[in-house]
């Protein structure tokens, strides 16, 4: 059987997409490079936004990568069903393009932090997450300049009512995210978005775990299920 | 490797704008002046020239010198001379709101539902916000510097007359007591810009001649290019023109008639005004009151013009000597590239005669793909990898814009690497500030590390290590040394050169504006003091978004093999690249200096030449590559424009608007600049400083006061964790960062499949220099030398930033002298070649010079990076040993600095063969996989070695101290290494060691969640003297907010 193919997409200025295409493929998938300009999803079974600074984030971050030609193909596939996972930047371009609800503002201290973050995963079930158990704790780095999550208190009390919120800050709350939210995800749990970094954390010689490797894990084994 | 290389390299360094260190004296007619007030300078006894001091009148002359300080006044008077400027226009001109302003809005940027600013963003005050470039918005809009509203004073931005304000201009107001950038101010009106070119700014009605200009170049660009190519009639750069590879200049009317105010030439024979029978094109190109153009021609008829050569740093006798060279008097084009080709920081006068020693003096080794003499060393690390570093300073800029100073001092180092054909794969930095309590240190810390932080964040490039260190001697001269790495395949090298005529050169990146002009030599020479706040447009601003574009480009351009040689652009900006390329090519290059894409469209061709806006680079490219060049820069939005091509005809020269205004020898400017030999002599309080031993100073003695000792240093700024600085980099992107700050060095993976990869560390101490400059330039490479081994690697090759205050000053050279022997001498000595290097001068307020500072990077190999060795105690039961000597050694040490403030007597002896045998001891331990942890002893001794790797496996220990216990905990001895033995490993370490003669001393066992301390009574039994809990070692050495954070 064919490996499950997992798109990454390169923004200008995107960063970490080496780092997710590594990810992928040692949680045995494919990956397939995906250009923003281009209006070709190229067949891929899964897409991931990878982190960085799109355009230098000199506007809002995320605010014109979600503009990108190829946006228009991952908003109508992930509508669709599409598994979508939004890693940092790519987090604040799901917001911005509405496949997520919210925003990301700068940091309560206004610095960039880069930190191994203990995380609570709250959700199991989304199409990125099967492979962990709700309430397990994890060690992720998070490094970001604008990852404080915001929403209006409706869609804070619907995201909670809901179960959306799919990873939390524990011990510390790096940035200031309201409900020391870490990652949420859309109604049909196809779209996820996560400030953390789980590409970091797959291989024990690089990263502080390799507690990240499950969000690829879980993607692979739902697509070869599929 | 001949010392010819280490001499080129020392030109070459310039370009990348690292480089940009602000090594040169005053540009503005004489120390004094440019520091407003007295400065450092000493006429020592200068035996090769004198400054030249008769023109000092000019410089003071306010007609000429509107400005106290800036190279932006120098022009200014080369400007009078050719046209008395409209002297009501300047206050305006340099006034908020006037000065070359980004086009915000030119275009309605895809903004949609959402995108609108959110209040709470733009609104969040404080320093220390985002690092943004204070641009207004959109994004690759090539920052504009900021111009202070104190106007007047602080350059005129030359013929900005007629445009208007375009836009919210950020300007920086008044004082710049913040550190980091303001932030960003409340989102403008005007919708953000889609990425593309930069924006222009130009005079409405140049607009309209340039927008006809465009339609004929368009096709050839790949994108939008920067209206500003003023030379539609020529033959589109980029097709072959005939014989040569452009045709005959259209004979424009450089002297054509403005309609504005006539600029009146100077004294001396003119070619008279415009001829009118000659094509009019030129003419409506030239602004209305813009001067006329300094010529070839005009120069020849007008030999005795009087020319501000002072004012931008050159002496007498290398002004003459340019007459010489060229047998006329320079056009005033020619000097501006003469002047920067020869300041200090580009053509090394003052150290070359030393650093010679680098190449006469470097070992025997075939690790060296390519040594000095290019952008950066390459070194050989097998497998067909090959690995090219480099550490260079942005002192002085970091000082008067912390955040700008600093991101772009990154940015420059890493183009370097870049031009060498390589990946950048990580940064370094090594930091030195003033006292970490006083106020300007938390005005300068937080924006140096932002800026750091802010660009190579946004490069992608992870942070892998590095050092910040306090002392009060850099309060107002803080240190700010940058390192990169890149790696590549052997194949792949590049150089700097520019073979083959008829060969395009391709100016891509950034386009050109008024950044830093003249910043190659006003920062450079300057001293601090109150006047620094004028020099403020001088430092360059970043775009670190372009940068990331250019990496990315790059390498799909060294994919497709489509470069022959390759420049980046930093200090000195086009004249670097240009004479550069050319001297090192088939040695002609003709330019067409009005081709190069500009922000500013009112910049003179002086300014063009020496503008040091960042991003840019500079390709010399085959005819029949170049349309597949520039569709690749086109596939990443990046600017690339053929300003040129390659010729044989042994000159450089350039023309604009059709006329000739620089034919010289390249070589003249990039290879054969002034050579100084300076005299130098010990200072004069060397002998007391010496004599003056810590022997004096009372040591603690009982347990409590070891155990509040050992908490004091600890908890002190040098040693005290460096958590709030480094936890703002990056360090795990690109996912091949095995070890990082705080281990003793950054460890890299290279290769996935073979584990290959290379250590990094980068180490200082200008204390022990101080007290002994030949020692503690040793020092300096021991350490790094050392700290590389300990994660098992094996040290191969060296880079160097070296920073000193005043070569005139022949105290400071000869601490120079002796630090550049002594390094060279332990070099050959460890087998580690020097591959590159940085000469950092004028670090000194007033005639105080900071202690002599000697950053030493050691690049080591890894042949499989699965076995690297880390600090941290993180297994039970492992037996502790000292590997290495302790003696009593306490002159420079953190103890005496710390606990009394004390620096005398003499640094820790240097035993070079000592760290060869412990280096192979632990190279071999860690590939025999015998040791559980590792960490060198330095700054701070034993003791702090236990702090860092107890904390940094949150285990504690079990130590019996060898021998006194004040000794054995603080002493700085070199060569020792304390390590953590694998249980069962025990035999194996102790004949290791004893095959390389390396001491070994049991300390102990960790475990347990404190450091307990004993030591051996006069039974020779162990008794405890005191236990630290590891929770309060992490309060006192991690969790204490740092005085000058600013959160």
């Amino acid at each position: 059987m064919d490996a499950a193919r997992v798109g990454v997409i390169t923004f200008p200025g995107s960063l970490d997409d080496r780092d997710a295409a590594r990810a992928i493929r040692l949680a045995g998938a494919e990956p397939v490079a995906l250009w923003h300009a281009d209006h070709d999803l190229r067949g891929v079974d899964a897409v991931v936004l990878p982190g960085g600074f799109s355009y230098g984030d000199y506007l809002r971050a995320g605010a014109i990568a979600r503009f990108a030609p190829l946006m228009t193909e991952v908003v109508d596939a992930a509508k669709g069903g599409l598994p979508v996972l939004g890693i940092c930047n790519g987090f604040q371009v799901l917001c911005e393009s509405h496949l997520l609800p919210g925003a990301l503002l700068p940091n309560a201290g206004l610095h960039f932090v880069c930190r191994d973050q203990r995380l609570r995963i709250d959700n199991a079930d989304t199409a990125w997450t099967t492979e962990y158990r709700v309430g397990q704790e994890v060690v992720i780095p998070v490094k970001n300049r604008d990852g404080r999550y915001t929403a209006d208190e409706r869609t804070l009390a619907e995201l909670e009512d809901t179960g959306r919120v799919v990873a939390r800050y524990v011990d510390l709350n790096p940035n200031g995210s309201l409900g020391d939210i870490a990652g949420i995800c859309n109604e049909a749990g196809n779209v996820v978005g996560l400030m953390p970094h789980p590409e970091h954390a797959v291989e024990s010689l690089t990263g502080p775990s390799t507690d990240g490797l499950g969000f690829f894990t879980s993607i692979v084994k739902r697509l070869v299920n599929a | 490797m001949s010392d010819e290389r280490w001499t080129n390299d020392d030109q070459r360094a310039p370009e990348g704008s690292g480089m940009t260190e602000r090594d040169e004296r005053v540009p503005g007619g004489g120390p004094e002046d440019a520091a407003g007030g007295p400065g450092p300078q000493q006429d020592t006894g200068e035996p090769t020239f004198e400054w030249f001091a008769d023109l000092k009148s000019d410089a003071d002359d306010p007609e000429l010198q509107p400005v106290s300080n800036s190279v932006t006044a120098a022009f200014e008077a080369i400007v009078e001379e050719d046209a008395p400027r409209d002297e009501a226009a300047e206050p305006g001109a340099a006034g908020p709101g006037t000065g070359p302003l980004p086009a915000v809005g030119a275009e309605p940027g895809p903004v949609g539902p959402g995108a609108g600013p959110l209040p709470a963003v733009g609104a969040e005050p404080g320093p220390g916000v985002a690092p943004q470039p204070p641009v207004p918005q959109g994004p690759p809009t090539g920052p504009q510097p900021v111009v202070p509203p104190e106007g007047a004073g602080t350059g005129p931005q030359p013929v900005v007359q007629e445009g208007p304000p375009t836009g919210p201009q950020p300007a920086v107001t008044g004082a710049f007591p913040a550190a980091p950038q303001p932030p960003v101010p409340p989102q403008p009106a005007v919708p953000p810009q889609p990425p593309g070119p930069p924006p222009v700014v130009m005079s409405p009605d140049a607009a309209e001649v340039f927008a006809k200009a465009l339609a004929a170049e368009r096709q050839q660009s790949p994108e939008p290019p920067a209206p500003d190519h003023p030379v539609p009639d020529h033959p589109v750069p980029g097709e072959p023109a005939g014989p040569g590879p452009f045709a005959e200049p259209a004979p424009a009317a450089g002297a054509a008639e403005p309609t504005g105010p006539q600029p009146v030439p100077q004294p001396g024979p003119q070619p008279g005004p415009a001829d009118p029978a000659r094509p009019k094109l030129a003419t409506e190109m030239t602004p209305p009151d813009e001067p006329v153009t300094d010529t070839v021609e005009i120069a020849a008829a007008t030999p005795d013009r009087p020319q501000p050569y002072a004012e931008l740093g050159m002496k007498e006798e290398e002004y003459r000597r340019v007459r010489e060279i060229l047998g006329r008097r320079p056009t005033s084009a020619e000097l501006a590239i003469y002047s920067v080709m020869w300041s200090e920081h580009c053509s090394y006068k003052s150290s070359k005669v030393h650093l010679r020693q680098f190449g006469e003096k470097a070992p025997e080794t075939d690790a060296l793909l390519v040594g000095m003499g290019e952008n950066a060393g390459v070194v050989d690390i097998g497998r067909g990898w090959a690995v090219t570093f480099k550490v260079e300073s942005h002192n002085h800029p970091s000082y008067v814009e912390p955040y700008q100073g600093a991101a772009t001092g990154v940015g420059g180092i890493v183009r370097d690497i870049m031009s060498m054909g390589a990946r950048p794969v990580a940064v370094m930095d090594s930091l030195r500030f003033g006292p970490a309590d006083a106020p300007d240190t938390q005005r300068v810390l937080p924006g140096v590390v932002a800026g750091i932080g802010g660009y190579g964040n946004s490069l992608g490039l992870p942070n892998i290590g590095g050092e910040t260190v306090f002392d009060p001697c850099y309060a107002q001269n803080p240190l700010v040394n940058a390192l990169c790495v890149g790696v590549m395949r052997h194949e792949d090298i590049k150089r700097a050169v520019a073979p083959g005529p008829g060969n395009r050169v391709i100016l891509f990146g950034a386009g050109t504006g008024p950044d830093g002009i003249g910043g190659a030599s006003v920062l450079a020479s300057a001293t601090f003091d109150e006047e620094s706040q004028a020099k403020r447009p001088s430092v360059q601003v970043g775009d670190p978004f372009m940068e990331k574009l250019l990496i990315e480009c790059c390498q799909e351009l060294f994919r497709e093999d489509l470069v022959v040689g390759i420049q980046d652009l930093g200090a000195a900006g086009v004249s670097c690249a240009t004479t550069e390329l050319a001297a090192a090519g088939t040695g002609g290059m003709h330019i067409e200096l009005d081709s190069v894409p500009l922000r500013d469209a009112t910049l003179r061709p002086e300014e063009i030449l020496m503008s040091e806006s960042q991003e840019r680079m500079m390709a010399v490219v085959e005819p029949a590559k170049v349309d597949r060049f520039l569709e690749i820069c086109a596939k990443w939005e990046i600017p690339a424009t053929v300003i040129g091509a390659v010729t044989d005809t042994g000159r450089l020269v350039m023309t604009w608007r059709g006329e000739k205004i620089v034919d010289i020898p390249p070589g003249t400017a990039a290879d054969e600049g002034p050579v100084y030999h300076r005299p130098y002599e010990p200072p004069a309080d060397l002998a007391a400083l010496q004599s003056d031993t810590p022997g004096r100073l009372t040591r603690p003695t009982t347990a409590d006061e070891l155990r509040r000792t050992v908490l004091w240093l600890a908890g002190s700024p040098n040693l005290a964790s460096k958590t709030w600085v480094t936890s703002q980099y990056d360090r795990y992107v690109l996912g091949n960062t095995v070890l990082a700050m705080p281990e003793d060095a950054g460890v890299l993976r290279v290769d996935d499949e073979s584990g290959l990869g290379i250590a990094l560390s980068l180490d200082g101490n200008g204390r022990y220099t101080r007290l002994d400059p030949y020692s503690g330039a040793q020092l300096a490479l021991s350490e790094a030398y050392r700290n590389v081994a300990a994660t098992g690697a094996r040290p191969l090759a060296v880079t160097n930033c070296l920073n000193f205050g005043s070569p005139e000053d022949p105290g400071v050279m000869w601490q120079f002298a002796r630090a550049v022997e002594g390094l060279a001498d332990a070099c050959r000595y460890l087998g580690t070649p020097v591959t590159g290097g940085n000469v950092s001068f004028y670090n000194q307020t007033g005639t105080t010079p900071i202690n002599p500072t000697p950053v030493v990077g050691v690049l080591g190999v890894h042949d499989d990076v699965r076995r690297r060795v880390g600090i941290a105690f993180s297994s039970e039961g492992a037996t502790l040993a000292l590997l290495g000597q302790t003696r009593e050694e306490f002159g420079g040490s953190e103890w005496a600095h710390v606990v009394y403030g004390h620096l005398g007597g003499l640094p820790p002896k240097v035993d070079l063969p000592a760290e060869v045998a412990l280096a192979s001891v632990l190279v071999a331990a860690a590939r025999e996989g015998l040791l559980a942890a590792a960490h060198d002893l330095s700054d701070g001794g034993l003791s702090q070695a236990l702090v860092e790797s107890c904390l940094r496996g949150g285990l504690g220990a079990q130590i019996t101290l060898p021998g006194d216990p004040f000794v054995s905990l603080f002493s700085e001895s070199v060569a020792r290494a304390v390590v953590a033995v694998r249980p069962g490993s025990e035999g194996r370490l102790a004949a290791l060691c004893e095959a390389a003669g390396v001491p070994v001393t049991q300390l102990g066992v960790t475990g347990g969640d404190a450091l307990h301390i004993s030591a051996r009574g006069a039974d020779g039994q162990p008794q405890e003297l005191f236990s630290i809990p590891l929770a309060e070692l992490r309060e006192t050495h991690e969790h204490i907010v740092p005085s000058y954070a600013n959160d």
